[in-house]
């Protein structure tokens, strides 16, 4: 804190303002340090607003690591922490004019990551639900080692194309495993080429309704 | 893929001082009054309504006016807090007491007067007059509010849409009562809040089709 507000020289009224946010009383030791380093941030922040890169540069090292912490505090897969780290930087960068040097840079930063941690989670359940869905149905076989960790397993696939009626079971056989074209599968089964499509379509839906849905609760 | 130590070197390589933006609630009162101010000058041109000293002694007139008052200047108040990280979200509900009120009071006149039919025919009626009076201060308002809250679209751009919208629609209510003879608040709301809401959900259907094909 101290090398901070040596560095930064602000002046004596944004000194006094700024100090609101240490809080009051006997605090724990780990509790000083964070109220220290958010005053540190704050004052970067006020300095980076003024013009200045270097102040900047080193508030947005110092971050990062807390962003990554929280990023994977919050559920976000290892791969997109980096990526969802770099949405954040973006963002406080976009809208680093709505900081208030008077008010505490904490909850301004955390707000913008929860944000874009949000953002990032959902993109991130709809595609695992896509991937968990089409790679066992487009990869050609049902070979467990094609699918991807964590998604849907081949015993499980296989019982329940058993259980679908034999019309739809076919449709998926010849159209999906076997990789026929529609007119092949059209000739084989003797079934209309709209036909199988419609039988397709209700084979997938509910295998991923089934499959999907099971993985969800 | 640039790497998280590259952007950032990236974003402090051009160091430029930045205006910081004023509290939420100042900019809010500037935003209100650019809204008196255009009330104003309309009241310039356009006449206030001959029966306006009678009303303001009525009661339901009274409780339209104020409550729509209310609402445009609390929705203001909150779509610029909720513009800003940091606020609680909890100030979106902040209108929705007088807004509740306004619309236990609104009357229905002005969609139910598209025509007017007369000696000379059928002839534009009075929501025609409403609709251009509701242009010409719904949209410079709009404008307004959407250049001062454009940094929300990377926040909530949907709660401060709406919000936003809401303010425009009580100040436009306002104006249209002290100027206009029947009630056109649903035909406002429906206006603002509704286009708003139609293209946010537009944004949203879009956003999701392009997502879904990628």
């Amino acid at each position: 804190m101290t090398r901070a507000r040596e560095g930064a020289g602000p002046t004596r009224h944004n000194e006094r303002r700024l100090r609101l946010v240490d809080g009051a009383g006997p605090v724990a030791a780990d509790d000083r340090d964070a109220s220290a380093r958010e005053v540190d941030w704050s004052i970067l922040m006020a300095r980076s607003q003024d013009g200045n890169g270097a102040a900047y540069e080193r508030l947005l090292t110092e971050v990062t690591p807390f962003l990554r912490a929280r990023c994977s505090r919050r559920g976000i897969g290892q791969p997109d922490i980096e990526d969802t780290v770099q949405d954040i930087l973006l963002t406080l960068h976009a809208i680093r004019a709505t900081y208030d040097p008077t008010r505490p840079f904490g909850p301004w930063l955390v707000a913008i990551a929860n944000r874009r941690i949000v953002d990032r989670l959902r993109r991130q359940s709809r595609r695992n639900a896509i991937n968990a869905a089409l790679i066992p149905l487009t990869s050609g076989t049902v070979d467990g080692t094609e699918i991807a960790e964590g998604a849907i397993d081949r015993a499980k696939l296989v019982a329940e194309l058993a259980q679908l009626p034999d019309a739809q079971r076919q449709a998926i056989q010849l159209l999906k495993l076997e990789e026929q074209t529609l007119r092949q599968a059209s000739s084989t089964t003797g079934r209309s080429i709209s036909s199988l499509k419609v039988l397709t379509h209700r084979a997938i839906t509910r295998l991923r309704r089934v499959l999907i849905g099971e993985e969800n609760h | 893929m640039t790497t998280t130590p590259e952007l950032i070197a990236t974003l402090a390589s051009h160091p430029t001082p930045i205006r910081r933006y004023r509290p939420p609630v100042q900019r809010a009162v500037v935003w209100l009054s650019v809204s008196a101010l255009l009330i104003g000058v309309i009241a310039i041109e356009h006449p206030l309504r001959p029966d306006l000293p009678t009303l303001l002694h009525q009661t339901p007139y009274l409780l339209t006016l104020c409550s729509a008052l209310a609402t445009g200047v609390l929705a203001a108040i909150a779509a610029f807090l909720l513009s800003v990280p940091d606020r609680s979200r909890l100030w979106g509900f902040l209108p929705l007491p007088p807004m509740g009120l306004w619309l236990s009071s609104v009357g229905y006149q002005c969609l139910t007067h598209w025509v007017a039919i007369g000696p000379k025919g059928i002839t534009l009626g009075q929501t025609a007059d409403c609709f251009a009076t509701l242009t010409l201060v719904g949209l410079p308002l709009g404008l307004a509010a959407s250049l001062m809250l454009h940094h929300a679209a990377r926040l909530d751009v949907a709660k401060v849409s709406l919000l936003a919208s809401l303010a425009v629609s009580g100040m436009t209510a306002v104006a249209m009562s002290l100027f206009h003879p029947i009630d056109a608040s649903v035909l406002i709301l429906t206006f603002n809040v509704g286009s708003t809401a139609v293209l946010l959900g537009l944004g949203l259907f879009l956003g999701t089709r392009f997502r879904r094909d990628r």
